[in-house]
């Protein structure tokens, strides 16, 4: 979006949320909007800024590309959720550039609407509806690099309706997740506060109608929020380098906080409850303008917590965190200030730390290329996070293409590298019904529940860790080696064979034709594939590019060639060769392993 | 089928390994001469249990003081989160606790205390008091002059869930003492082929060995790939697919891959095939995710013989136990969870005849804080923990029991009580019981000499 649209936009957002209290905070939101606005297009290198080299870091003086089909495909596994013939011929026909460009520009796909829209029409909505809305847009988005971000930041700004405090709130979970999908390329200061005063996340990390102390009650403020957001959302444990590598000092690492620390910001946490509180009514603060069952008893979930001074610690020193340049002397936030100010302060404090950058731009990698990208690569892309090239920090847009474009992720690993990673298993179901047009007649994606064959479901981890962490490393060869592998945390000896079931009966069972299906189910059309199966080498290499961006080693493609050739040449035999070449892919090794 | 099948090869042994590895050596059955021919080789089975309750179990309200100073200092701390004596179940151990209080389970808990009250035949159920992971013993003054070492990341919950299975809190590697426990028995099992640790619930570091990998089953039984089954129909469609499978990969993230769908497959048929052919069990167990994963444990047990396993490793889990907020009613919802589930399990090992043989106990990554934050707790250190089998030392409360007295002697700050026991202890005293010998004790628990006891006595051997 240009700067004066983001401009636009947040004026009327300024409006919409007029209210005394919260001018300061409406004042920093058009600030990074504007920023966000510049920076979307920073992400997009718009023509509109042409003869500017946005990114004059050497590593992107190479021509405009991708130079064959399989790059193409390779890329588009990195940015979407699985990729097209069509969208591969449309990015060999522009050009890596404008096609972030037009991602850049592309209308949001939002998820709420979606569920209100269902409300709207009578439909009970639940957490269902949710994961419908996120097949959805996954599958059918035209906005898939954002998308994608959106899934990458959902897990690491963890909700989960594991928790029973949100689970039954799936509307106000979809406006959180909108949240990640409209910052996606924005900054990330802005994001970390709006997932902050997210009612979502207040509810599942207990920040919403958190107290100040209270020696009386032997209250004291929770500390939950104040260790998630330093420990997951921004610096991690323990001081990084710029490269993502462990600082180390006397043969240990550095820890970035310490309880201190955490008491610090749990009292900075303190005095947040619903929007449009009437003022004292700090217990019975309503979740919305009417009682319930009337429509929009719960309205304030989908707005901004809202700070009722008497409840927050605003007396006491804090202490926050300590780095090199940190702007409060030794970290030390003075006493007094209200919510908000300090609320910006220690946002400010957080966002500032030198290990944001590595810790964002490793994560990134991680979901999107490679689970174990070079100290290089990292510091790379922290770079672009700590400084935009228009001195901006946070830029996620300008992140999320540094990530992409850099010669790391365009050039595909050798075997021996180790480089790539796991594929998510709902990404290999995405990429299966992107590539075969996997929908149902009604529309909808009634993938309810894909956490009992796939092990993950968006916004359902069981707990803020997400599905893996970062750095699981499962014992033997991969641990000897030092190789991460997050991926396979959830790829136990149950879900390796569910997932492979699971993908076996989309395929197997589930297309378009094969009679008794009703409009709700969700089909593969395999039509277009049958036509070309009279030529099996010819089909194998179509789904080595579709599904493997041509890294199909000999072997696979003649033991799939070989096999699916001894299926007769009729329509059923030929079905069956579509069938059996997919699910073989998608099944084996060489597919698991994206490079 | 080799052994091969399940240990995972190590291209190499990288320094951080090297240790470990060559702890193993010594571990090692060939060299472990000292273990009794009739554990290692007879007819006598023996299995632990792990219950893992994630998040941080409040056992401050699990195990409820109900009288004398202890619930004064609980009431004073805990205020509206403090369970009125009414609403516990009052227990009897044969020695009054030390100090000077009655305790007493919660609400929710009525089969477990009346197990642990059961007079007519010995009581299988013991807690054992205030276990924490600890580097040396501590008091609170040495605590805040940091002169005696603890652990690293205390009350961070992913540094905790895997500090609290570690066999010593400073242990390098992520690997837990029922996978050094395996490392060291695997050999005796006849069934090479199947690993002697199993999950119901998943990845866990607790079974995480050197050699031995945990296999995962869900609660239904092991999972199949229909489309690559044995059936004649699938014969082309499973050659080629396992040839996809074993070709030989250059890539080692790929070699992984492979290696888990091989051990998926081969042990899916093994424990199916020996499920369906058993009878079903007259012990009815809750329809809850605890209860079934614990019937499913049951389960393998019954088929044993079928699997050919004489020495075995489970690990089962449930979460919500980190109540922040919402404390009273979410930490009743898990503990009745917990306590039908339990009685369940250990009825099911009476009925199989296995209950001397089969020991359960609890572990969770911190205690909570005595002191509240309104309507929830936050995360504390030491916990009381809950030890369930026919050869335990039942009705009796072992360990220190804290002072909960808000800045008391054993709060280390914020209401984070100091543990009194280290889990190294705890899990040492399980160990003894399964068949580790006192002397190769403290190489499988390297800082166990520098607490008091090496065997704190819950286990009749």
């Amino acid at each position: 979006m240009s700067a004066h649209a983001a401009a636009t936009e947040a004026a009327s957002v300024a409006n919409a949320a007029a209210g005394g209290q919260r001018a300061g905070i409406v004042e920093m939101r058009i600030t990074l909007r504007m920023a966000a606005g510049v920076a979307a297009s920073v992400l997009a290198c718009a023509t509109a800024h042409a003869g500017e080299h946005l990114f004059d870091s050497g590593f992107d003086h190479r021509n405009e590309g991708p130079y064959s089909d399989a790059d193409a495909a390779r890329f588009l596994t990195q940015a979407t959720f699985g990729p097209t013939l069509a969208e591969i011929a449309r990015l060999r026909a522009i050009g890596y550039n404008t096609w972030l460009a037009e991602q850049a520009a592309a209308t949001p796909s939002r998820h709420r609407p979606y569920l209100e829209a269902q409300a709207a029409a009578g439909l009970d909505v639940y957490q269902n509806s949710r994961q419908e809305a996120w097949w959805l847009h996954a599958v059918r988005g035209q906005d898939q690099l954002r998308q994608r971000v959106a899934f990458a930041l959902s897990e690491l700004l963890v909700v989960s309706d594991q928790s029973g405090a949100i689970e039954g709130n799936p509307i106000a979970m979809a406006n959180y997740y909108d949240l990640l999908v409209e910052g996606a390329f924005g900054n990330y200061r802005s994001l970390l506060e709006q997932v902050t005063l997210s009612p979502v996340m207040g509810h599942y990390l207990s920040m919403f109608k958190n107290r100040k102390p209270d020696t009386a009650l032997g209250i004291r403020p929770d500390e939950n929020y104040a260790r998630e957001i330093m420990q997951l959302f921004s610096v991690g444990l323990v001081q990084l380098n710029m490269d993502g590598t462990v600082i180390s000092s006397g043969g240990q690492p550095v820890p970035t906080y310490n309880q201190e620390t955490i008491r610090g910001f749990a009292h900075v946490f303190t005095g947040w409850n619903w929007a449009n509180c009437p003022t004292n009514n700090w217990e019975w603060c309503p979740s919305g303008p009417v009682d319930w069952p009337e429509p929009g008893w719960d309205a304030y979930w989908l707005q901004p917590m809202a700070p009722m001074a008497a409840y927050h610690a605003s007396a006491g020193t804090k202490q926050l965190l300590v780095y090199p340049g940190v702007a409060l002397p030794n970290g030390v936030l003075p006493a007094g200030g209200s919510a908000q100010s300090n609320l910006q302060a220690a946002l400010d404090n957080v966002f500032n730390h030198p290990n944001v950058a590595p810790f964002i731009a490793r994560h990134l990698i991680k979901r999107l290329v490679s689970s174990n990208p070079s100290p290089a690569y990292v510091g790379r892309v922290a770079a672009v996070f700590a400084n935009n090239g228009l001195g901006a920090r946070g830029d996620l847009g300008a992140t999320v293409r540094a990530v992409l474009m850099d010669s790391e992720a365009r050039i595909l690993p050798t075997l021996a590298s180790n480089r790539g990673k796991l594929r998510e298993p709902l990404l290999r179901l995405t990429q299966l019904w992107r590539a075969l047009d996997g929908r149902a007649d009604d529309g909808r994606y009634r993938e309810w529940n894909p956490e009992y064959s796939f092990g993950q479901a968006a916004l359902r981890s069981p707990s803020v860790f997400n599905f893996f962490l970062p750095d699981y490393r499962p014992p033997g060869e991969l641990s000897n080696l030092g190789l991460d592998a997050p991926e396979f945390q959830i790829t136990t000896d149950t879900t390796i064979a569910s997932v492979a079931s699971a993908l076996g009966a989309k395929v197997y069972w589930s297309w378009r034709g094969q009679g008794g299906q009703s409009p709700e189910d969700i089909v593969v059309d395999l039509g277009p594939e049958v036509a070309l199966a009279h030529n099996p080498a010819r089909l194998v290499d179509r789904y080595d590019l579709l599904f493997m961006g041509r890294t199909m080693s000999p072997f696979m493609f003649d033991t799939i060639t070989g096999y699916i050739s001894t299926m007769p040449n009729t329509n059923s035999g030929r079905r069956e060769r579509v069938q059996n070449a997919i699910w073989l892919i998608q099944s084996s090794p060489e597919y698991a392993i994206e490079r | 089928m080799k052994r091969r099948q399940f240990i995972q090869r190590a291209l190499c042994a990288t320094a951080g390994s090297a240790l470990f590895g060559a702890l193993s050596g010594k571990l090692s059955i060939a060299h472990a001469a000292a273990i009794s021919e009739d554990r290692l080789l007879g007819t006598d089975y023996r299995a632990l249990v792990c219950v893992y309750l994630y998040g941080g179990n409040d056992s401050f309200n699990m195990l409820v003081p109900r009288s004398g100073a202890p619930r004064t200092a609980y009431q004073n701390a805990r205020g509206g989160l403090a369970l009125p004596v009414a609403q516990t179940h009052a227990l009897n151990p044969v020695v009054a606790p030390g100090d000077g209080g009655s305790y007493g389970f919660h609400n929710a808990m009525p089969q477990l205390a009346a197990l642990f009250n059961r007079t007519a035949t010995p009581s299988p159920l013991a807690i054992v008091a205030n276990i924490g992971p600890l580097l040396y013993p501590i008091t609170k003054a040495q605590y805040e002059a940091g002169s005696v070492p603890v652990p690293a990341q205390l009350f961070s919950h992913s540094d905790q869930s895997v500090t609290w299975h570690k066999p010593a809190a400073d242990l390098a590697v992520r690997r837990g003492w029922g996978g050094r426990l395996a490392d060291m028995f695997f050999a005796t099992n006849p069934n090479q082929d199947l690993s002697m640790n199993i999950s119901v619930d998943g990845e866990n570091v607790f079974q995480a060995g050197d050699n031995v990998v945990p296999y995962f089953v869900g609660q239904n039984g092991a999972e199949s790939i229909p489309f690559v089954g044995e059936e004649s129909w699938n014969a082309d469609r499973r050659a080629a697919f396992i040839a996809l499978r074993d070709a030989p990969h250059g890539h080692a993230l790929q070699r992984q891959y492979a290696a888990v769908m091989r051990r998926s497959m081969a042990n899916g048929t093994l424990i199916n095939s020996a499920l369906d052919g058993a009878g079903a069990l007259a012990t009815v167990f809750p329809d809850t995710p605890l209860g079934q994963q614990l019937r499913m444990v049951a389960r393998l047990m019954q088929v044993r013989g079928v699997l050919q396993m004489r020495r075995q490793i489970f690990f089962v889990g449930i979460g919500g136990f980190d109540t922040h907020d919402r404390q009273l009613e979410d930490h009743a919802a898990q503990l009745g969870e917990l306590d039908g589930a339990l009685a369940a399990f250990h009825a099911a090992t009476v009925e199989l005849g296995i209950d001397d043989a089969v020991t359960t106990f609890t572990a969770s990554e911190f205690g909570r804080t005595t002191s509240i934050n309104g309507d929830g707790t936050d995360h504390g250190w030491g916990g009381h923990h809950l030890v369930l089998g026919g050869a335990v030392a039942g009705r009796r409360i072992y360990g220190t029991l804290p002072n909960l007295t808000i800045e008391g002697p054993d709060d280390a700050g914020w209401g984070q009580i100091i543990p009194t026991t280290a889990v190294d202890q705890y899990a040492a005293t399980l160990s003894r019981w399964y068949g580790v010998p006192d002397a190769q004790m403290s190489t499988v628990f390297p800082n166990l000499g520098r607490f008091a006891s090496a065997n704190l006595g819950f286990m009749n051997t």
